[in-house]
């Protein structure tokens, strides 16, 4: 991101809902936290010896860390709507551009996970036939995931091809 | 489930005289006659045999079961004479109640009978100028339908005892999850026949789609099947005619039909033919296969791909059994052997009569030898080709070749496990005439962009075979130093492309680029490229993917 972006020249990045930033914690963090908990309950309960702290401090490490990446992690998800193809972008470590061409589409499915609808957000999926497209965009405000949707659709039906 | 005999009969002789039944052509519960084209949109049942054959086994299990129990039993009622055995008690009540008894068996067997028929009665398919249709099921009811357009493959196979049979099962593969629609059994002339139909109708199908916009539309159908009556019957009052000889594979039914009045040696011999017939019938194929499959290569290379995993093997088992001092352990590489034995017998009888052979609706694959299978791909139906050379075959200059495609072979249980195997084994000249089958624009010998040096770590024996090059119709990536691949998608089947990289690539300035196609044995992505290399081929397939699409529509 921080080195030149060839593809920003001609077309911006559409980023996620910030609000994303805390369905992401909370999927990520509470189950760290569960777990640190777990851990702890087993020193506490089962067996005092000191190096069963180790676990539990790991586990609670990895989460803080995690944690404190989310933001960028969230920032780091954008996705491109070009004249024929869909551009998507994810991961801070291990970075992934995908870029889909819209009359490849074979469906698009829209799903609210109960986290994310707490927060009034939606999932996009844009299915090919190929499995390992895997474009997913999450964080999507409900509104303008549907919106999407429709234009994704309305894009791959002109531009609709053969497997 | 049970089986049984089609016609409803109610003597329990009749099921074992239902082995020689199937002569007896189709005719029975459809009126239609055998040699006219089934692609003619009328719902036609299958091969009245079909229930024997996809339940013979089971009925000789249990007559074998039955046997082997009571065998003491019916010698005793046969033979006479008093062996004296103990007798269970359910034998002491069917010999105390015989009528009763009697009176049970024949019910379930009528019973069995009766749902089978019905079975077999309800199960019909028909085939539209734009959809193959299948029903089945008594009181679950299944309707399968599938479009002509999106044929991906018609594969005829004849499992051992119904080829013994003259019977022969037709599996057209659909794109997509929606599986595979299978008619087990037909006869064998109306199996082949069929798939001449089914892929001669996809391709107009497929034109009538081509060509929507343009006023040609109306003149396709009708030079394909289509439901037009007098242009099926034309086609096949000249299948005869076109097939001479052995191949009575078309004139068959008649023949039999005449035969089974008059002699039997007519059956027998015409099943011989049929059974010796080439794989590939002249109607469809040109006659000879471009690749010629010699049974010395083919064993050889069979023997160079699993004979190390033998010697692992054994090596792993005596170091053990040495080390542990106990002999006995030796036991175990007699059934792994015998694994090993059947796996290359199995894979070397599959390929034996392997032929390959362009016809005007596809690429026609042959496979087998007691069971035989027969796939034709329509064109463009190949997502991915890979030419593959493990390190042992080397020195022979040997590859195999495999495909990606659009359909769920997974299902094909007989013999078409490796449906995706499109050359088993082969000399590169080989590879290359299937390739260029296959792929006809594809230039196979192009400039390769290979990793940087600086990529020595990830890629220390490969990389400078690893790489990429950018035809004019796909794209070509060639891989690994030990295992040598070379893997081909032509832009006109890719489905997206991603770039991307990890904390170790981003150090040493390197991406991945993933072609994604439809999912198979061939891996089409390629590592350890440089950043601009990496950026470059991802934003290329890409642009050329979309000309391919914008050319497509």
């Amino acid at each position: 991101m921080t080195e030149t972006d060839p593809l920003a020249e001609t077309h911006a990045w559409r980023r996620v809902s910030p609000k994303f930033v805390w369905v992401d914690l909370l999927t990520s963090v509470i189950p760290g936290i569960v777990a640190t908990l777990v851990l702890l309950g087993v020193w506490f309960f089962v067996e005092r010896i000191w190096f069963l702290w180790i676990p539990a401090l790991a586990v609670l490490v990895v989460t803080i860390v995690v944690g404190a990446l989310t933001p960028r992690r969230v920032r780091a998800i954008g996705y491109m709507l070009r004249e024929d193809d869909l551009v998507f972008r994810r991961g801070i470590m291990w970075r992934r551009i995908v870029s889909v061409p819209y009359g490849r589409m074979q469906l698009v499915d829209v799903t609210r996970g109960p986290i994310a609808r707490a927060f009034g957000l939606a999932e996009l999926k844009f299915v090919t036939a190929a499995a390992a497209t895997g474009v997913t965009i999450p964080g999507l405000p409900e509104a303008e995931a549907e919106q999407l949707r429709d234009q994704l659709v309305a894009l791959a039906e002109s531009r609709r091809a053969g497997l | 489930m049970s089986d049984s005999v089609p016609q409803g009969e109610p003597h329990d002789g009749e099921v074992s005289r239902a082995g020689r039944q199937p002569e007896v052509p189709a005719p029975v519960g459809s009126s239609q006659a055998p040699q006219q084209s089934l692609a003619d949109g009328e719902w036609h049942r299958l091969h009245p045999a079909t229930p024997l054959f996809r339940g013979g086994i089971f009925l000789i299990a249990v007559i074998g079961f039955i046997v082997v129990q009571w065998r003491d039993l019916l010698i005793e009622l046969f033979i006479g004479g008093e062996i004296g055995v103990p007798r269970d008690p359910l034998v002491t009540w069917i010999l105390g109640n015989i009528f009763l008894a009697s009176v049970i068996v024949v019910a379930v067997l009528l019973g069995i009978i009766g749902i089978t028929w019905l079975a077999w009665r309800v199960h019909t398919f028909r085939i539209t100028h734009e959809l193959i249709e299948e029903r089945e099921g008594i009181l679950r009811r299944v309707h399968r339908r599938g479009r002509l357009d999106r044929v991906q493959g018609v594969n005829v196979s004849r499992p051992f005892i119904p080829r013994l049979f003259g019977a022969a099962r037709l599996d057209v593969s659909l794109a997509g999850n929606e599986g595979n629609i299978r008619l087990a059994y037909l006869t064998s002339a109306t199996a082949d026949a069929l798939r001449a139909d089914i892929l001669r109708a996809a391709a107009a199908a497929r034109r009538e789609q081509a060509a929507a916009a343009a006023a040609a539309a109306g003149v396709d159908p009708a030079s394909g099947v289509g439901p037009a009556g007098p242009a099926a019957v034309a086609d096949d009052g000249a299948d005869p005619a076109e097939a001479p000889l052995p191949e009575a594979a078309i004139a068959d039914p008649t023949a039999a039909a005449a035969a089974s009045s008059g002699s039997v040696a007519g059956i027998i011999a015409s099943r011989v033919d049929e059974f010796l017939a080439p794989e590939l019938d002249q109607e469809l194929a040109e006659p000879d296969s471009i690749v010629q499959m010699h049974p010395g290569r083919l064993i050889a290379s069979t023997a160079l791909t699993l004979v190390p995993a033998a010697i692992l093997i054994t090596a792993l088992v005596v170091t053990i059994s040495i080390a542990s001092r106990e002999q006995i352990a030796l036991l175990v590489l007699l059934p792994a052997m015998i694994a090993i034995g059947g796996v290359s017998v199995r894979t070397i009888l599959r390929s034996l009569r392997y032929s390959i052979a362009a016809t005007k609706d596809g690429i026609r694959v042959g496979f087998g030898f007691l069971s035989t299978t027969n796939e034709t791909l329509p064109p463009g139906r190949v997502h991915a080709i890979q030419a593959i050379q493990p390190l042992l075959w080397r020195p022979f200059g040997w590859w195999s070749v495999r495909i990606n495609r659009a359909s769920s072979t997974t299902r094909d249980g007989a013999a078409g496990q490796a449906a995706t195997t499109i050359l088993p084994v082969g000399t590169l000249d080989d590879v290359r005439r299937v390739m260029e089958l296959i792929l006809p624009d594809v230039d196979l010998e192009p400039e390769f962009t290979v990793s940087p040096s600086r990529a020595r770590i990830f890629r220390p024996l490969s990389r400078r075979r690893n790489g990429f090059a950018l035809t004019e119709h796909a794209v070509v990536m060639r891989r690994g130093a030990i295992w040598r691949t070379v893997t081909i998608v032509p832009y006109a089947r890719v489905q997206s492309v991603s770039l991307s990289d990890g904390p170790l690539y981003r150090a040493s300035r390197l991406r991945r680029v993933h072609v994604h196609t439809v999912s198979g044995p061939v891996g089409t992505r390629i590592g350890a490229l440089d950043v601009r290399d990496g950026t470059r081929l991802q934003a290329e397939v890409e642009e050329r993917v979309l000309q391919a699409i914008a050319a497509d529509a």
